[in-house]
This record gives structure tokens, sequence and C-alpha cells, in this order.
């Protein structure tokens, strides 16, 4: 659990919970204050500059990013969890510390909602110009059907 | 003179090998240069109409005549209009000045000293009128396609005018049928110039716009570049106006360097429609076996290479006279 | 001269796919690219979570028709990885044979692509030949051309028996010195050489800053495949090598593209010679328990992720999906600024995009305020109306 240790001391000092899924998978999960510092020093000590990809997750409360992030010198995918309140959420973008992230956040902000604070265009991306403000088709409570109405009339 | 020589006069211009004669004949090439094009990228080309797809060209004239004639607003209407038939025009009048051997006859229709510099000067016309037809049509795409035909006329027309003027300098005269009735009693010049025989076929590549010198039109950069707002029957035109321009093309370079329709037993149209074929189909190789180059390149290509063969060419034929 | 602004998309004949970009010009080069994305829309990770996982497989197929075999395989491995089941080891192997034949099938047809985009007609159709062999391998395996359908939950669908092999050997033979001789070909034709050498320059640190994935990374040097990095079906018993280039240019990822082809060709014999025998798939309960995966394959355009939770019922809880051709674009608009006008295309299609599959979640059609549905009775009569008051067509 060599990794495991290694990367618990490297953010230490940040509050977090790290455990192995399997092999070359690691979840960690930090508070969503904290997350920009988490990314910045996994980045800086094990080359996860790699960003595979953001998942937003509606989890009815809280909605859940997960930052799927790539280290090549620990060779495993860590995945730094983390949430933000369903009501108002927001987040420090990661932008700064990895340009590779942008088009992901701007996904994750069209269908769910999130707010990242500091980045430089968080322009719609991939919903039409003319879509509701506040729908975010990702998020539970917007149903199937709802959408269909929305975009077919019927 | 007569009415029968008058009617000879009419059926000269117009039947043959006037304008009919020359637009069934050009549709014909195209047909040739599309079947060769696709067999040599192993495909069958050209198949359901006529037999191996012979009337495919005449089809798609008359499919494109029928179509509706779309004139999109800010257009400048005259110019936009008014090109294609100027074009087709130009190439029209351009055929009557190259000897054909038809009613073996060792003169062309129209046939006087200086029609080299007006054959010349024609294939300029229609370039130009082309970068008219983009520029009015006033669309993006359009206008850049206009402007890249004008670049790149900056750059061919010299070294194909050079290479021509290097014939004219050789055969000492300034009339097409008297420089391929030269080359009847002599040897042919694309054994005396094969320098400018090389260079001019490539130039004519880029008059033709076809690859690797068609950055004017290329599809996948600008849509259809000066080509994109033509339609229906503007189209049908300009296309119809290229088949001629590759014919007349293909003619000319049969008419500097291959003798014209001179044979073994005289001027003859047989002799010139077998060179023009020939021509034709070393056209529609060059164009399959090369990609497309960038403006940049092409006049890097032009500037760099051709034009000073081209020259070297004329200094040739300046000091080594045959 | 003021900066002229070219729309690119989200029709043009140089994108096979909807994409839109804004080119603000200078002459003709580009000094900015902004790209609009989400026209092809279709709301594939909304509609994942109505669907169980089993109908999700053939979803996941239909996310791209071109990597098919990538999308299934990545997202039958992490339903896999929930329910704690290992498919058995000849299931594997023709896991990684269908997906390997996948990526030359894709490689061939990008090289196609790249040579029309360039102009070079009877280049495209020769490689377009050719690549009908590997489409006929697939479909002899398959069953189909293009959706294979060969992945589900614990196994494949369709065993690969003598008489297919020594097809496939033969055709893998062919293709191996059909490869070579297109190689020849990119390396020393004047014409493609003066396209794509410095064009498109993507520098190894823009590569790795913005997170480019598959051969558009490893053509800027950048040695990262996740085949190697993190092996998935049965990658880990067969011996390969990563192909990098490190000219950084569009005659790099070129170059990384035909040598994958060759690299796969030689897997894939490997993997015929060494198939274990035995069952190709195990039965695999309905209901998936709780729990989450990620699950990494490497498609013929880069890296694809596939994350799927489940709360422990039939249906997943949320799927995500994240395309290669997502992940390229940012890099893509880097390469794209200083390019001429004429290399847009060329750029473009050095990466090799595939637009259906990066815009997976929202539904088709973006018309501004009028938005409707016609059906066909409806589009009838429209027709016969306009036509009616056009040019006078009476009705009968």
């Amino acid at each position: 659990m060599s990794e495991l240790d290694e990367i618990s001391k490297i953010l230490e000092g940040i509050p977090h919970e790290v455990k192995k899924a399997r092999e070359r998978r690691i979840f960690v999960q930090v508070p969503s204050d904290k997350l920009w510092e988490a990314v910045r020093r996994l980045r800086d000590n094990v080359e996860a500059q790699h960003v595979v990809t953001i998942t937003g997750i509606d989890t009815g409360e809280n909605i859940e990013l997960l930052y799927h992030l790539w280290s090549p010198k620990v060779k495993s995918l860590i995945t730094v969890r983390t949430t933000v309140p369903r009501d108002s959420p927001s987040i420090r973008s990661i932008v700064d510390l990895i340009p590779g992230a942008t088009l992901y956040e701007r996904e994750v902000h069209d269908m769910l909602g999130v707010n990242f604070i500091n980045h430089p265009n968080l322009a719609r991306l991939l919903l039409p110009e003319d879509w509701p403000e506040n729908l975010h088709p990702l998020r539970k409570d917007v149903k199937l059907e709802e959408l269909r109405k929305l975009i077919f009339g019927r | 003179m007569s009415v029968l020589e008058y009617l000879m006069v009419l059926v000269k211009t117009l039947i043959y090998p006037g304008v009919i004669f020359v637009i069934i004949l050009s549709l014909i090439y195209e047909w040739v240069d599309r079947k060769v094009y696709a067999r040599m990228q192993n495909r069958i080309g050209p198949f359901y109409v006529g037999p191996s797809g012979f009337l495919q060209p005449f089809a798609d004239f008359l499919k494109l005549l029928s179509k509706e004639d779309i004139v999109p607003p800010h257009v400048d209407y005259h110019v936009f209009t008014l090109s294609p038939i100027i074009t087709l025009y130009l190439v029209l009048l351009a055929m009557f000045l190259i000897p054909t051997g038809a009613w073996n006859e060792p003169y062309a229709i129209l046939a006087f000293e200086g029609d080299y510099i007006l054959a010349l000067a024609l294939t300029t016309f229609i370039t130009i009128f082309s970068f008219f037809a983009g520029w009015s049509s006033v669309n993006r795409f359009g206008v850049i396609g206009a402007m890249r035909a004008l670049y790149q006329m900056i750059s061919y027309e010299i070294s194909m005018f050079l290479c021509a003027a290097a014939v004219a300098l050789d055969t000492r005269t300034l009339c097409l049928s008297r420089m391929a009735e030269v080359q009847a009693s002599g040897l042919w010049y694309i054994l005396l110039h094969p320098l400018g025989f090389v260079v001019f076929i490539l130039s004519m590549q880029a008059e033709l716009d076809k690859v690797p010198f068609d950055t004017p039109e290329a599809k996948t950069e600008i849509v259809g570049g000066w080509l994109t707002e033509i339609s229906g029957k503007k189209l049908a035109f300009f296309r119809l106006a290229s088949d001629i321009k590759l014919f007349f093309c293909a003619s000319l370079a049969t008419t500097l360097y291959l003798a014209g329709p001179w044979g073994p037993l005289g001027p003859n149209i047989l002799w010139f429609l077998a060179k023009v074929t020939f021509v034709i189909i070393l056209v529609t190789t060059l164009r399959a076996a090369f990609a497309r180059f960038r403006i940049d390149q092409v006049l890097a290509v032009f500037w760099k290479y051709a034009i000073p063969l081209s020259l070297v060419q004329v200094l040739i034929a300046l000091f080594i006279p045959h | 001269m003021s900066l002229f602004e070219i729309p690119l998309g989200p029709q043009h004949p140089a994108l096979k796919e909807p994409i839109r970009f804004i080119f603000k010009l200078d002459g003709e080069i580009v000094v900015g690219a902004e790209p609009r994305l989400g026209y092809v829309h279709r709301g594939v990770e909304k509609l994942a979570e109505t669907r169980t996982f089993i109908q999700d497989v053939y979803l996941a197929e239909r996310i791209c028709g071109i990597c098919s075999a990538a999308h299934t395989t990545c997202f039958v491995q992490a339903v896999e990885e929930l329910l704690g089941i290992e498919p058995p080891p000849r299931a594997k192997y023709i896991r990684l044979i269908v997906f390997e034949l996948n990526r030359i099938q894709s490689h061939l047809l990008w090289l196609g692509i790249l040579a029309y985009e360039m102009g070079f007609d009877t280049l495209f159709m020769y490689i377009w030949r050719d690549r009908e062999r590997v489409l006929d391998v697939l479909e002899m395996i398959t069953g189909n051309r293009v959706l294979y359908a060969i992945n589900q939950i614990g196994g494949v669908r369709h065993d690969i028996d003598d008489k297919i092999a020594a097809y496939m050997r033969k055709a893998l033979s062919y293709l191996r010195e059909r490869t070579k001789y297109y190689k020849g070909i990119v390396e020393r034709d004047p014409t493609i050489n003066a396209r794509a050498v410095e064009v498109g320059i993507l520098k190894k640190r823009d590569a790795i800053a913005l997170c480019a994935v598959g051969p558009t990374t490893r053509g800027s040097g950048v040695k990262f495949d996740i085949r190697a990095d993190d092996p998935y079906a049965a990658l880990d018993e067969v011996p390969f090598n990563v192909v990098v280039y490190d000219t950084e240019d569009v005659m790099a990822r070129t170059l990384v593209r035909i040598d994958e082809i060759l690299e796969s060709i030689s897997m894939i014999e490997y993997a015929l010679d060494h198939m274990p025998s035995g069952d190709i798939r195990v039965r695999v309960p309905r209901v998936v328990p709780a729990g989450e995966a990620v699950s990494r394959v490497e498609a013929p355009r880069g890296e694809l992720v596939y994350y799927v939770r489940s709360a422990g019922g039939e249906k997943p809880e949320r799927v995500k999906v994240r395309t290669p051709t997502l992940a390229n674009i940012p890099a893509l608009c880097k390469m794209l600024e200083g390019a001429y006008v004429a290399d847009i295309p060329v750029i473009v299609a050095s990466i090799d995009p595939c637009l259906a599959c990066m815009d997976r979640a929202i539904f088709v059609d973006v018309s501004k305020e009028k938005v409707w549905v016609w059906s066909e009775r409806e589009l009838r009569r429209y027709s016969l109306r306009w036509y009616r008051s056009r040019e006078g067509v009476r009705r009968r």
C-alpha cells in the first residue's frame, strides 16, 4: 500500500480519505474548498497532470464531482472526489493548473449547473443557445419526458 | 461570294468545326477525363448513361440547366449573371483560333498573324471572369477562392506564356496555324523544346484548376471556392466552359508542341483528336498522381522552378534557333 | 487589414460531422479558433440512466460507428468490474482481436480521409478499397461491418474458428504489405510532404498541458498509450510496441497511425497463435451490486473512459463517457493557431475527429425559435403545397 501512503503524505494538512478500489485505481475524497490545493499537490508531486475527465453526479442533496487524474508516476488513475451543495454549486476551477480541463468544466457546467470560479470562459459548450437558463439536463429531477417535450414539442 | 460559300462559312462556324462540334467534343473529353481518372483510382466511373456512361456529361449538363436558378441577395447581379455567359463566349472564341484540320484545311476558322496573342489573352480573360464570378457573389468562400484564382494566375501565366513565346521565337510567326504548319515540315516541338513542353503542361494544370493546383476551388478547404454560390444554369455554363477550356488548352499544347492537325498525310482532324486525347490523358494522369498544394506552395513552385526553366527555354530558342 | 472572421461548419465539406469553428483570419493565416460543439448531442448519458445495463451495451455501441468495439469493450469492462467477474481468457483474446481489427479499420479510414482532405483522391480510393478487407474479416467474425455487437457482459458473443482464422491471416498479410506500401507513399510523395511536414505543430509540453490523447499526443513525442499503461482484455499477454514520433506535426501523427496498423496486425497474429481454448462467456446476474468503476481503453482515436456507478439495481445510477475527440479539441485549437486556411482541413483531420461520439449528451436539432417535427405525411403535404405555389402543379 505504498502508493496510498505516498498520496496521504502529499495531501497532508487536507482532510482526506484514500482507498484503493483495485489495481491502478485510487479514490481520494477531499472537501470542495481544498480541491484546488489537492489537485495542485498531486500535479506537482506525482505528475498527475493528465485530467482524464470530470464526472458530475447528482446525488439528490449534493452534486458529486469526480476529477479523474492519470498519474504516470504511481501508475494509477487517481479519482479525486468532492461534493458541492446542489442549491448553489460552485467550486474553484482547475484550468489554471491544468489547461486541458477547460472543456470538461464547461461540460459539467452545462449539464449540472456547477459554477466554476475563475474559469476563463464558462460559455455554453454543448447545449444550444436558446436552452432555458436553469435547466440542467443531467440533474436527476429533470425527466427524460420533459426534455423530449422541450425539444420536440410533444 | 456565292450562296454556297456563305453557307459553308455558316456550317464551319456553327456546326463543324465550330460551336456544336466543340461543345459535343468537350463533353466527350470530360467523359474521357472522368473515365480515365476513375480507372486510375480503381473505380468504374460514369457507367449508366449511354454505353460505358458515355453520355453522362450530357446528362449532367442538361440536369443543371433544368435546376432552379438561384441568385442570392447582396450579389452584384449583373456581374454575377453575365460572367458565366461571357466565360463561355470567350472559350468558344478561343477554340476558333485552333487549327483542327477539319475539311483537311491547314488553317483555323479564324487565322491571322497575331491570333496567338489573342489566344493567350483569352486564357487570361477567362480566369479574370472566374474571379469576377467569385468576387461578385459576396460569399466568404467565393471571395477567398476568387483571390486565390488571381494569385495563382500571376504565377502560372508567366511560365505558360514564356514557353509559348519560345515556340513563337523559333517558328518566327505569331499565327497558331502557321506554327503547326512549320512543325509539319520539320521536327515536332515536343522534341525541340522538351523543357518548354513540360513546363507548359504544368502551367496548364494550374490554368485548368486541376490537382495539384486546384487551390481556387479546393472543396475540402473553401467549399467550392469561387464556384460556391454558382448554381443551376450558371453552373452548367461554367462547367461547360471549363470542359471547353480543357479542350482548348489541350489543343493549344497540341498546336504548339505536337504539330496540331499535321500528320504523315497532311492536315487531318483524326490526327488532331488523337493528339488532344493524348494531352488530356496526360493531364488526367497528373491530376490523379498528386495531392493538392497550398496557395503559397503553388506560387513557390512556379516562381522558383517553372518560370526560371521557361526563361531558360526562351534563351535557348533565342540563341540556338532551329 | 482588419481581421476577417470565417465560420467553418457546422456543415462543411471538410467536416464529415457537424462542428462549428469561428476562425479569425489575418489574410490567409489563422490567428484564433473558437469551437462550438453539441450539434449531434444525443443525450446518451441521460438515456443510459433509464435503461438496464444490458440495454446500455447496445447504447454504448451506437455512440460511435467507427470505434464501436472500443465503446462496448470499455463499458462491459466497467460493469464486469462492478459485478466482480472475469470473462474467460478466450473471450479476452477475441475482444482484443476485434478491438485491434477495429483499430486497423479506423486508421485506414482516417488515412483515406487525410488523403482526401489533401486533395489526393487516388490514394483515398485505394486505401478505402483495402479497408474493405478488414471489414470483410469483421463481418466474418461478428456478422456486422460497422456495429459489431461482439461484446456482452461476461464475455463475447461469437467465437473465432479455424476457417475464419485462416482467412484472417491471409487478409492480414495482404494488409501488412499494402500498409507498408502506403507508408512509403506518405513518406516519399512530395505533395503529401509539402502538406504534412511542419504543419499543425503541437509541442510536447502543450500536448501534456492540454491533456491530448491517443495518436495526437504520441505524434508529439509523449509515450502515452492506455494499452501499455493500463492493460485491459488480453493486453498483458500480447507483446506490442508503443509507437511514438517526435516531429510534432501532421506527418508524425500520420506515421504513428500507419505504424500502429502494422503493430496491430502483429498483435492479432500473435493473439491468433496463442489463443487459449475454452468458453467464450460466463453467465452473469442482471442485478449489478452497488459500486463504481472507471474503465479505460485505448480507442483508435485515443483514451476512452467510462465511469459507471450502480446503486444496486438493474439500471445504472450514472454513466459518464469521455471520448478521445473531446480531449483533443483544446489541442486542436492550439494547432490551428498560426496555420494557413488551406491547412485547416488537414489539421482538423489530423486528430481524427469523431464528433458524434464527442457530443453524446443532448438531443439533435438546434433550430432557433421554430422547433417542429414533421411526420412524413406533413412533409409530403408541405412539398405539394410548395410546388403548387411555385410551378403550378395541380392536384389530380
